[in-house]
């Protein structure tokens, strides 16, 4: 009720006049009523009544949610975040030295950046998230579903499908080493056709499809809200061509930076995105860079940057908020991402060869 | 824009008519608190025009990956790829060349990338069958003359190189009729024959093959060493027009390209190029190779008296066709040979 007339939502012209007219809060406007107001500012009797059905939802809202206790904007302490943080699971890559040096794999609520030069491996990592994100708990991983915004054109269904054969036989040969009936019940849905129809596809051809999809975004994921993992690959692809007014291009990809964090947070989903590489010719010497300028750079949480060494493939953690800048190196199988050195199997009974950050079991879960 | 047809409020849509705002793209391109100034309506009435706009743009445009698989259909299904003519070669690259997207064929000269395009474009005319699409191809030649006689050559001797065919459906196609070559020596002249010439003959059906020999040859002399960013922009705009008319279309773009030295090992890695022994690099840089869906190398293998493959009429070398990177393809290669019916390859 004593919310202030700048904050409603109303047109801004009209918000002006109220403020020229002297309002300050909701609850003036209401005192006056439509005949009061109009003849106040101006306006007609439809158009002020019309105001005050909006500044009434308005405050009803507020009321609601402020006895509900969680609203838009809600307190919480430095500790409940940190616990929040603690039991979010993590989407294994199946490569154990890159999901070590992310601090246990791909993290939920944050967006993740991957550039690397073509044919590193951008893509293949992206397709093995999209199938590890779906891994049941009980194994380790979130069991989640995943959104594919592709717009290259290198989503290959064939590559998807040996990825995901290879999860599902990796977890049966676990199941079958620890002999739990639960982890034999969870993978009874966790199958190939399962997996595949789990993952939603969308292309877009270029970056107005790429705008619409993202405002379409957070509707798909409230419809879909077991999804927890949304890859763009690659976000640079309809950003570095048909732009003359390279100013509108740095408002459009700060405006959806911004939308992918709302999603990222509300749905609890992690976002992953892909970039190119561009050469930055500097004092005579080039080296390559992060495409898209460096204002996008402060648009992901955490940058990776997949790059050569003769033939070796390496992947760097660039840019992190809790885990130090080191470099791994990663193989790329017909299997999809591992290892350059498979860890040795062992079967102990917390199965830590798949993840060993998993949670542990509690007692009421053993009981049950 | 015929805002009326939109599922909005009346007011939205006068707002929108006053405002001037003539398109969608108009619409997506404005911030929010932008369209509030313009059309002076409250942040709730914006964000409906967004989504409902979204909407239209997106309608049904969602798919699983299951339904992706399990696709049969010639017209939109992924498994649909242009054979290369010879069953190694495709089984090398999973079924042949993917039908979206811009591959690439770079190798030095005398390689064999003219010769396995010319095969491409007689390929692409066998029905679904046999692993072709039923329709032609466009050859955009740059620099050297079209190797007319050669194609004749090969066109004769199809029923050899294609065994698997059969003779009366070889027989009952006109190979030569459905070749369109165009030359194009310069970058406006280019320009001129993608927007105008191409895009008639895909919207028509006529072809779905587009082959430029070679990609190189427009870049080389245009552009001094001052002006690589002009040269960037220049071939990101080529290709974005190459790739939306391959997802338009459904139609492989085969851009062939030469190779330049690589100077410093990092260079050569950087173009993930790990052909043995050579220090070779595709021309064009990073600029391109963000471009591309798929990067072949093809080299001429000097192995004097390993010939166990070949039969003894060969006269060709042995050649090597190696898979650089691909979202779908493991790095290999395999050897192939130059012979009278075409590009065969040895198993």
């Amino acid at each position: 009720m004593q919310r202030e007339v700048g904050t409603l939502p109303l047109a801004p012209a009209l918000r002006a006049r109220l403020a020229a007219a002297g309002f300050q809060t909701a609850q003036e406007l209401l005192d006056t009523g439509p005949c009061g107001l109009s003849k106040e500012i101006g306006i007609s009797r439809e158009e002020a009544l019309e105001a005050l059905q909006v500044v009434r939802q308005e405050c009803h809202g507020d009321a609601a949610r402020t006895a509900g206790g969680s609203g838009a904007t809600r307190n919480c302490t430095a500790l409940e975040l940190l616990e929040e943080e603690q039991t979010q699971g993590f989407i294994i890559t199946f490569c154990s030295a890159l999901d070590n040096i992310l601090g246990g794999g791909v993290q939920l609520t944050k967006i993740t950046e991957i550039c690397g030069a073509p044919g590193v491996g951008k893509t293949q990592l992206c397709m093995q998230l999209a199938v590890d994100v779906q891994i049941p708990e009980c194994f380790g991983g979130v069991a989640g579903e995943a959104v594919f915004i592709d717009t290259e054109g290198s989503f290959m269904v064939d590559r998807v499908v040996d990825i995901a054969a290879a999860c599902v036989q990796h977890c049966h040969l676990i199941a079958e080493a620890q002999q739990e009936e639960d982890l034999r019940k969870a993978l009874e849905t966790f199958s190939l056709e399962n997996i595949l129809s789990h993952i939603y596809y969308f292309r877009c051809r270029d970056y107005t499809e790429l705008l619409a999809q993202v405002y379409l975004l957070p509707e798909f994921l409230s419809e879909h809200s077991k999804v927890r993992l949304v890859v763009i690959d690659g976000i640079a692809f309809p950003f570095r061509h048909d732009f003359e007014d390279l100013s509108l291009r740095t408002r459009l990809l700060n405006g959806l930076a911004q939308q992918l964090i709302i999603i990222a947070n509300d749905h609890k989903s992690a976002v992953v995105l892909t970039n190119q590489m561009t050469t930055r010719i500097a004092q005579s010497q080039s080296t390559l860079v992060p495409a898209l300028g460096e204002s996008w750079g402060h648009a992901a949480t955490v940058r990776l940057i997949f790059h050569w060494d003769n033939s070796q493939r390496l992947a760097t953690l660039y840019k992190s908020p809790s885990q130090k800048e080191s470099t791994i190196a990663y193989h790329i199988t017909s299997h999809g991402f591992r290892d350059v050195q498979p860890p040795a199997v062992t079967h102990s009974t917390e199965g830590t060869e798949l993840n060993p950050r998993k949670r542990p079991r509690t007692e009421e879960e053993k009981q049950q | 824009m015929d805002w009326d047809q939109f599922d909005l409020n009346p007011k939205t849509i006068a707002a929108l008519k006053k405002a001037d705002i003539k398109s969608v793209k108009e619409v997506l391109n404005l911030s929010g608190a932008d369209l509030q100034r313009l059309m002076k309506l409250s942040s709730a009435d914006i964000q409906c025009l967004l989504k409902t706009v979204s909407h239209t743009l997106r309608r049904n445009s969602m798919l699983t990956a299951l339904q992706l698989y399990q696709d049969k259909d010639h017209f939109t299904s992924q498994h649909q790829k242009l054979s290369l003519g010879c069953s190694v070669l495709d089984n090398l690259l999973k079924g042949g060349i993917p039908l979206v997207g811009i591959t690439e064929l770079a190798g030095e000269s005398s390689a064999g990338k003219t010769q396995i395009s010319l095969q491409l474009c007689l390929c692409v005319q066998y029905p679904y069958k046999y692993g072709g699409l039923e329709s032609g191809a466009v050859y955009i030649c740059t620099e050297d003359v079209f190797p007319s006689k050669r194609l004749q050559q090969l066109i004769d001797q199809q029923h050899k190189l294609r065994a698997d065919v059969p003779a009366e459906i070889i027989q009952k196609i006109r190979f030569g009729n459905s070749i369109f070559v165009e030359q194009a020596a310069d970058l406006d002249t280019f320009q001129q024959c993608i927007t105008r010439r191409l895009s008639l003959l895909l919207a028509r059906g006529m072809v779905r093959l587009v082959v430029i020999d070679s990609i190189a040859a427009l870049f080389r002399c245009e552009f001094g060493a001052a002006q690589s960013a002009l040269k960037a922009r220049y071939l990101q705009t080529l290709g974005a027009q190459l790739h939306s008319l391959s997802t338009r279309y459904r139609t492989p773009i085969m851009c062939i390209n030469q190779v330049t030295d690589a100077v410093s090992e990092p260079e050569a890695a950087q173009c993930s190029c790990r052909v043995e022994g050579s220090r070779v690099t595709p021309a064009l840089g990073i600029t391109w190779s963000n471009q591309l869906l798929m990067r072949l190398m093809v080299s001429r293998v000097s192995l004097p008296g390993h010939s166990p493959g070949l039969a003894p009429h060969c006269a060709g070398s042995v050649r090597t066709l190696s898979v650089i990177f691909a979202p779908h393809l493991p790095p290999s290669f395999c050897y192939y040979t130059v012979q009278l019916e075409g590009v065969k390859g040895i198993k």
